[in-house]
């Protein structure tokens, strides 16, 4: 009767035990994430958004940021309810299921995954009303703003609030999927923006980051950091092919229109005003690079890089002419373009990669021709550059400079009205001034020299913080303050020869760059650079004037040079660095930077690695791509570049499954092994085909028996193969007797191997 | 086999659409992320076939029981290498077998159990088992799908009696059920009487009280011996249902295994038949032989 109760108590405990793993499983069968890969998720769902963040509207982040500080409430709150029941449920197992350790951890697990799921379930019972409400009052703004910020904004807006919302709904695993798929096409999206070296490096980071949580899911027993690990290490096979991807996969046009980044403009603008330039000067970020290859780079007061020409002057501010300016185009494609061919000047020959601006100007140093691809570069008549479309990425032109060139020769009527005219009796002192210089000098680059000797002698000052003027007004500063920036004695002198008669006009630009180089043999000396390049930040932001001579063209006089020589022959003086680093109130500031040696060091190698990076991956082109495959492989037939194509892919997958393998195997390669070892072993897996296996821990006298026991026929055989083994691994034996015995247990090997094959 | 999963295919279209970001916006970083994101799709490919390759797997394909009961289809699974999430579950949907899962697979042994429950008895074929595993990123199902001719022996199940319902019979005498439910109440055998003695039977059964009397040279018979054989007999179950009848058998089988009397199992009413017939005998065995022949019973 006992044993009958006993019987009965096991059957009953069993299916207690049985209803109670059906169940667990089917909790399983729900999705469930470990908290701490939902708090990795949720980590990475907030540093995918932040990368983004820049772009996007601030009370969308607002919306955004509430959104992810709720998930991580209702994490933290998950956390609570979580332990106190996996503690109770961890005792009742213990008290009353004398389960197998195994088992007992396995149901815990599952507990925890009900418990998780349970809490979810509350996340998802609370919120479906509200989040249906939060999601639509959200697309309706978004509708609301699309006209104001632009499509591909309003499409950003309505990914990243998904990418927020999609987090409250971790229902199934493939939401879990979708919510993954989601981030990377977020980051994916970052790059549209930006794509220079360091913020490609966060973004490919936080790639490995998602994918690791994405691996977590699948090993959760591992820790993260080795996820990571096997990430990288995934990547790093995967790159392989991604850059024979890269350079070998065709190049192909836009499929169909997209509306274009609508970002910030950043660096020049159209007009200018008082003041300007010197607030963009406070930038330290890059404006454009020059690559003058092998050539000898001209003299820093040679690099007058021109962008915009103002001519038009209202009396408060320059701008670009605009009313013909159509006409002038039309004008320039025929008759403009530099005539290289009349100059004997020795020609300049460069490469410009210009940063992403949001605007049309390209920068060029004057008179220049476009060599190479002119495709979308149009020249204009005041010897500028620009781009038939708003540069959303960097890009990269060709061009050839004769600098000493004159500049237009002739002078249209139009154009020598438009720069002779100025508001009359808006500056009034100055207008009396040049009405008094017109009288003393007659010839014209006298009477440029003696504004500039003026401007020179007197006290004038060079200062990032003018002070500010009534009405942007240029008697007030040539006159009473006398303190002001390039834009200043730019404007004061293009007004002062205007109203003195002589055509004059206002250029905005650049002046100057910082070299880099690996063989950095001073930047202006001009030795020859090997590899090296210019970049030009927008601190480097400049104006000048030019006046028309009679016989020598457009003259370019930068009444700066006047003031600050400095400026013009080497860069910034200190005391202008200070001031900068004084308005930016950055740690990180140029002037910091340029103090500190190693610093500056690091901050020009990565400026180097970042030039390469735009250079070679930015600026990789189909053309590019063409060269790139005639160089290596002689003139292409279209079926020999498939047929190449085709082995390259099929070469690199091959090498990946060679590496693969290889590193497979040096994980099982054993140490050098004795020859009885090898023996042993070599039926150790013989037996292990048969299903039997020797547990790490067993002797080898042990698995004799169970040998014995479970194979007779194979007993005599592998227990004599065992007993040399033994003694040959435990004996102490003269070399003779070990040869010997190894020899003797080749042969029982042997024997072994046939009884085994009978 | 490997093949893509759904997150898979809708990984590779969205490697589809980064692409054509990247090539409407003329974007070089956006294409070298969609390249890198395409050839990882390759790499996790062979990562799947790496993890899942270098298993070995071990079952027994036999397992009885009775009706309603889970059933555990033991896999033993040998590895050299660690692999990770390693699945199983019978093949057969109909089977509606749940998903085992190893997580984490650590070089050695480790075991999956495979659960398997039915209503009806009988032998059931339970087809291949599919192993598969989608470790790496869920992109991959690396799938394998192993005979191991599992077939599953499911006993009816017993259906208790109701005490004096149902009467044992017996050769030479008929103990009523409550006679041999009392013997299983104490566990042991039982004292019933005394018989004379017979040269040769032990001295330990000696009656020595009746010896010393003088009343004769008695030995002590009991209970278990005396009801040497008993039938059971499906014609006799209380039971116009045949299912309900084996159950009652199945029961009966268990209780006199477990009180560990002998008995023989008649399903047929010609003696002679050999297969529907199992002779009286005891033990586990015998329990088996007799529930495997209630199982399959038709």
């Amino acid at each position: 009767m006992i044993l009958f109760n006993n019987k009965t108590k096991k059957v009953s405990a069993g299916t207690v035990g049985s209803v109670n793993r059906h169940t667990n499983s089917k909790a399983k069968s729900n999705f469930y994430l470990s908290r701490k890969n939902a708090w990795l998720l949720w980590l990475c769902q907030c540093l995918n958004i932040s990368v983004i963040a820049l772009e996007l509207s601030t009370w969308m982040l607002a919306i955004i940021a509430l959104s992810l500080a709720w998930q991580a409430l209702l994490l933290h709150q998950g956390r609570d309810t979580d332990n106190n029941r996996s503690k109770n449920k961890t005792a009742t197992g213990h008290t009353h299921r004398n389960n197998s350790r195994q088992d007992h951890q396995h149901s815990y697990r599952q507990s925890i995954g009900q418990n998780t799921r349970k809490k979810k379930q509350q996340a998802t019972n609370v919120s479906p009303i509200v989040l249906g409400i939060f999601a639509l009052l959200g697309c309706v703004a978004i509708v609301i703003t699309a006209k104001q910020v632009g499509i591909l904004a309003s499409m950003l807006h309505l990914l990243c609030f998904s990418y927020a919302l999609k987090g409250f709904e971790l229902r199934s695993r493939s939401d879990f999927y979708q919510l993954q798929l989601l981030g990377l096409f977020v980051l994916a999206a970052s790059l549209i923006f930006r794509q220079d070296l360091a913020f490609s490096l966060i973004t490919f980071a936080l790639l490995v980051l998602n994918l690791a949580v994405l691996l977590q899911f699948f090993s959760f027993e591992k820790a993260f950091v080795t996820n990571i690990k096997v990430v990288i290490v995934l990547l790093g096979q995967s790159a392989i092919l991604a850059i024979v991807l890269f350079l070998v996969f065709p190049r192909l046009s836009p499929f169909w229109q997209v509306p274009l980044a609508k970002s910030a403009e950043t660096g020049l603008s159209d007009t200018v005003k008082l003041g300007d330039i010197a607030n963009l000067t406070r930038s330290t970020k890059l404006a454009f690079r020059a690559d003058f290859g092998q050539q000898k780079i001209p003299n820093y007061s040679q690099l007058y890089w021109r962008a915009m020409v103002l001519e038009e002057y209202d009396g408060r501010q320059w701008s670009r002419q605009h009313k013909s300016t159509r006409n002038k185009i039309a004008v320039a494609a025929k008759n403009f373009s530099f005539d290289n061919s009349a100059t004997e000047i020795s020609p300049l020959s460069y490469q410009v990669i210009v940063e992403p601006s949001f605007q049309k100007y390209l920068f060029a140093l004057a008179p220049a021709v476009v060599t190479g691809d002119a495709k979308g570069i149009q020249a204009q008549a005041d010897h500028t550059f620009n781009n038939s479309k708003i540069i959303s990425q960097a890009k990269s032109y060709r061009l050839t400079s004769y600098l000493t060139a004159p500049l237009t020769l002739e002078l249209t009527k139009q154009s020598r009205q438009l720069n002779l005219s100025y508001p009359q009796g808006s500056n009034p002192r100055l207008e009396q001034l040049a009405l008094q210089l017109q009288h003393n000098y007659v010839d014209v680059q006298a009477r440029a020299q003696a504004v500039l000797n003026i401007i020179n002698k007197e006290n004038y000052s060079y200062t990032l913080q003018p002070p500010l003027l009534d009405n942007n007004s240029l008697d007030q500063f040539f006159f009473d303050t006398q303190a002001g920036f390039c834009v200043h004695y730019a404007s004061v002198f293009t007004f002062v020869m205007r109203a003195s008669g002589i055509p004059a006009r206002m250029v905005t630009g650049y002046l100057g760059g910082e070299y880099n180089g690996v063989t950095n043999t001073g930047d202006n000396t001009g030795q020859l650079a090997n590899k090296g390049h210019l970049s030009i930040y927008q601190y480097d932001a400049h104006a000048w004037s030019e006046i028309w001579v009679e016989g020598k063209g457009w003259l370019r006089v930068d009444p700066t040079s006047a003031v600050d020589p400095e400026r013009v022959n080497s860069g910034w003086s200190t005391q202008l660095l200070q001031q900068q680093s004084e308005l930016n109130n950055d740690l990180f500031s140029l002037y910091r930077m340029k103090n500190i040696a190693w610093l500056n060091a690091l901050r020009l190698q990565f400026d180097a690695l970042d030039y390469q990076w735009t250079r070679w991956v930015i600026g990789f082109t189909s053309k590019q791509q063409y060269d790139l495959f005639k160089n290596w492989f002689g003139k292409m037939v279209s079926w020999k570049l498939a047929l190449i194509i085709a082995v390259s892919l099929v070469i690199s997958m091959s090498m990946l499954m060679l590496f693969l393998h290889l590193l497979n195997r040096s994980k099982t390669k054993p140490q050098s092994l004795t020859k009885w070892q090898i023996l042993y072993q070599k039926s150790m897996a013989k037996l292990a085909k048969q299903g039997m296996d020797k547990p790490p821990s067993m002797t080898v006298n042990d698995f004799a028996k169970e040998v014995r026991q479970q194979c007779p026929e194979l007993a005599i055989a592998f227990t004599r193969l065992s007993v040399s083994y033994n003694r040959l691994c435990y004996q102490m034996l003269s070399t003779n007797e070990q040869e010997k015995l190894t020899l003797s247990m080749q042969q029982q090997y042997q024997h072994f191997i046939q009884v085994l094959k009978k | 086999m490997i093949y893509p999963t759904r997150f898979g295919l809708a990984y590779l279209g969205f490697v589809v659409l980064v692409f054509l970001l990247g090539t409407n916006y003329q974007n070089n970083i956006i294409l070298l992320f969609s390249y890198l994101l395409a050839s990882l799709f390759i790499s996790v490919m062979l990562h799947s076939f790496y993890n899942f390759s270098q298993l070995r797997f071990y079952s027994v394909a036999k397992q009885q029981g009775y009706a309603e009961q889970p059933l555990y289809f033991v896999i033993k699974i040998t590895t050299e290498k660690t692999h990770y999430d390693i699945n199983a579950h019978f093949t057969d949907k109909a089977l509606n077998s749940q998903v085992e899962k190893i997580e984490l697979c650590q070089q050695g042994s480790h075991e999956l159990r495979l659960v398997y429950r039915t209503l009806q008895r009988g032998k059931h074929w339970l087809g291949r088992v599919t192993v598969f595993s989608e470790y790496s990123l869920g992109l991959f199902k690396s799938k394998s799908i192993l005979d191991f001719g599992h077939y599953a022996i499911i006993y009816p199940k017993a259906k208790s009696l109701i005490s004096g319902q149902y009467q044992l019979s017996g050769q030479a005498d008929e103990p009523s059920l409550d006679s041999y439910q009392s013997t299983n109440s104490v566990g042991t055998d039982d004292f019933s009487e005394l018989k004379s003695f017979v040269r040769g039977e032990s001295k330990a059964r000696t009656a020595w009280k009746q010896l010393a009397k003088g009343q004769g040279h008695y030995s002590k018979h009991y209970q278990a011996e005396q009801s040497q054989l008993q039938w059971l007999k499906l014609s006799e179950m209380p039971s116009n249902d045949v299912e309900i009848q084996l159950a009652y058998l199945s029961f009966l089988i268990g209780e006199l295994t477990a009180s560990n009397q002998s008995f023989g199992l008649q399903l047929s009413a010609e003696l002679s038949n050999q297969s529907m017939n199992i002779s009286p005998n005891s033990g586990l065995h015998h329990q088996q032989a007799c529930l495997t022949a209630l199982a399959l019973y038709s």
